[in-house]
């Protein structure tokens, strides 16, 4: 009788252990599920605003299609080491309308290794029309010729 | 009874440690989970104030020109620093930012009074504005401690190091320098050639003056991909206390500083520096009563010079005639409004982030001012 008494007493206590158990994980579990906003959204988000930012300084400082349609691509490097914060490594590819490259020497700062590894590789594209070329002192020419600018960005 | 009494005493053991566990293991994972939801509200805030601070005029949009502008002026309704008169944005009004230059004699905004209008009471911030990269001597001693300019009698040398901002030195910097300098009666500008940095982001130069200065004032307009920056630096020691120089609009106002020596001084040459190459005097003064300072009756001098503003002067060299303790009356060179702000960092205004605490947060963005191109960084962190 006594053994029996003990038995169920040690069932209980089994018991007691797997309910406090699992009310332990459901609360665990509950909290690694919920509220968890992910950084990425935000780290991408300023990331394209940084870009965006320094490719229309220099669009409007009238340096962007000087570079571009010249190929000065070390000015360009060197404009974008500049302007764009220190941590930050960037990788500019120039497109024909028609989608083919136009830099040949990669237009690149920084680990190539961390574009590669990186989860949070911010993409900005930004258009040009022509570079407008002077004729003379009053008059400009401007030749429709389009160029797609991709930066792509990823911290250091 | 005595097994039973020992099973339960276990079952309250094993319960009350998982118990104290889970007190310990839940609210942990709760923290974090708030710290990040923390973190993430205060990207958002610092996003958010910077955008205003960079992109709003403010209300008056004009409130930087103000004249006259009290300490922590209260007609100042809403805070912001962009230019009203600039078409695109992250255009800042030079007028605006120097009403956050603390010391400023004709009044500033405080940290406090600023923290109020962002609405950021319970928070700390700073907002720092730097130039794109660095201009030092070639130690790398920034140029607001140490000056790069030697004078030998009548030879003026300069040797600086450009880097960026991480410190990797810059080959091909284009530096073009003016000298301004006067001794005795006698006042004269010089232009040098354009010279390149080398592949250690070093350059020097050297030139016979036409005689051996007592003032001079070095003009090292350093471009990189023509991204440029201008550095305003002394090669003597600046005279102290000749006169306070500010813009407001396009009136320049000078006002007596309470210094000794006190006697009378004439202003004689005003030159705007802007980000032309050229230098331009745009006022030959004439040594009568209109042009005088003194503690009497003409403790403040201003000009209007109509469209000043609009050609974006960053700073004004300035010759006055004027008395130097020990030496007695000479011409004097002063540079101004941001003398010893212009070559390093141009301001930083507000408290000291503690950069090493994680909850701090950090943004950044080209701005204009003055057609030049800066770095304006904000840091909001929560007290």
């Amino acid at each position: 009788m006594k053994k029996l008494a003990n038995k169920s007493a040690q069932i209980r206590v089994i018991e007691v252990f797997l309910a406090s158990f699992i009310i332990a994980f459901a609360f665990s579990f509950a909290n690694i599920m919920t509220g968890l906003p992910t950084s990425p959204k935000y780290e991408e988000t300023e990331l394209e605003k940084v870009g965006y930012n320094t490719l229309y300084d220099l669009d409007k400082m009238g340096l962007l299609s000087r570079f571009i349609y010249n190929e000065e691509w070390t000015n360009l490097t060197a404009a974008l080491r500049v302007l764009l914060p220190y941590d930050v490594y960037f990788n500019l590819t120039i497109y024909y309308l028609n989608g083919t490259k136009v830099n040949h020497p990669p237009i690149f700062y920084g680990d190539p290794q961390a574009f590669s590894d990186s989860k949070y590789v911010a993409s900005i594209t930004y258009g040009l029309v022509n570079c407008p070329s002077r004729v003379n002192a009053t008059y400009y020419r401007a030749i429709y010729e389009p160029r797609t600018i991709i930066l792509q960005l990823v911290r250091r | 009874m005595v097994s039973a009494v020992y099973d339960h005493l276990v079952a309250i053991v094993i319960v009350g440690a998982i118990f104290i566990s889970t007190v310990v293991v839940v609210p942990t994972l709760s923290f974090i989970n708030l710290q990040t939801v923390d973190q993430h509200q205060l990207r958002n805030l610092a996003v958010n104030i910077f955008n205003a601070i960079l992109l709003d005029t403010g209300d008056p949009v004009d409130w930087g020109s103000m004249d006259p502008f009290y300490m922590n002026d209260t007609r100042i309704r809403r805070f912001g620093l962009a230019s009203a008169e600039a078409s695109s944005p992250y255009v800042l009004d030079p007028d605006k930012v120097q009403r956050l230059v603390v010391g400023n004699p004709l009044n500033y905004c405080d940290y406090e009074y600023i923290r109020q209008l962002l609405g950021l009471e319970g928070y700390g911030f700073q907002l720092r504005i730097l130039p794109p990269f660095n201009v030092t001597c070639t130690d790398g001693t920034p140029i607001t401690e140490k000056s790069p300019i030697e004078i030998d009698e009548d030879e003026l040398s300069y040797s600086i190091k450009v880097t960026y901002l991480d410190g990797t030195p810059i080959p091909n910097a284009r530096v073009y320098a003016t000298i301004v300098y006067a001794s005795g009666s006698d006042f004269a500008i010089t232009t040098r050639p354009v010279i390149y940095t080398d592949a250690l982001g070093i350059c020097s130069d050297s030139i016979e003056l036409d005689f051996e200065p007592e003032d001079a004032i070095v003009i090292l307009r350093t471009s990189v991909a023509d991204v440029v920056t201008l550095i305003v630096t002394f090669g003597t020691t600046p005279a102290d206390d000749i006169a306070e120089i500010n813009l407001v609009g396009d009136t320049l106002i000078l006002t007596m500083p309470d210094a000794t020596p006190r006697g009378a001084r004439w202003v004689d040459y005003v030159i705007p520096i802007t980000n032309e190459e050229g230098l331009e005097f745009i006022y030959n003064g004439t040594r009568s009563n209109d042009d005088k300072l003194n503690y009497g009756s003409f403790k403040v001098w201003y000009k209007r010079f109509n469209g000043l503003q609009k050609r974006n002067p960053v700073v004004f060299i300035l010759a006055f005639w004027t008395v130097i303790s020990g030496e007695g009356r000479r011409e004097v060179l002063v540079a101004g409004p941001y003398q010893n702000l212009l070559g390093y960092t141009v301001f930083e205004y507000g408290e000291s982030p503690n950069i090493a605490s994680s909850s701090a947060v950090r943004i950044q963005r080209n701005v204009i001012i003055a057609g030049y191109t800066y770095i304006a960084e904000f840091w909001l962190w929560k007290k």
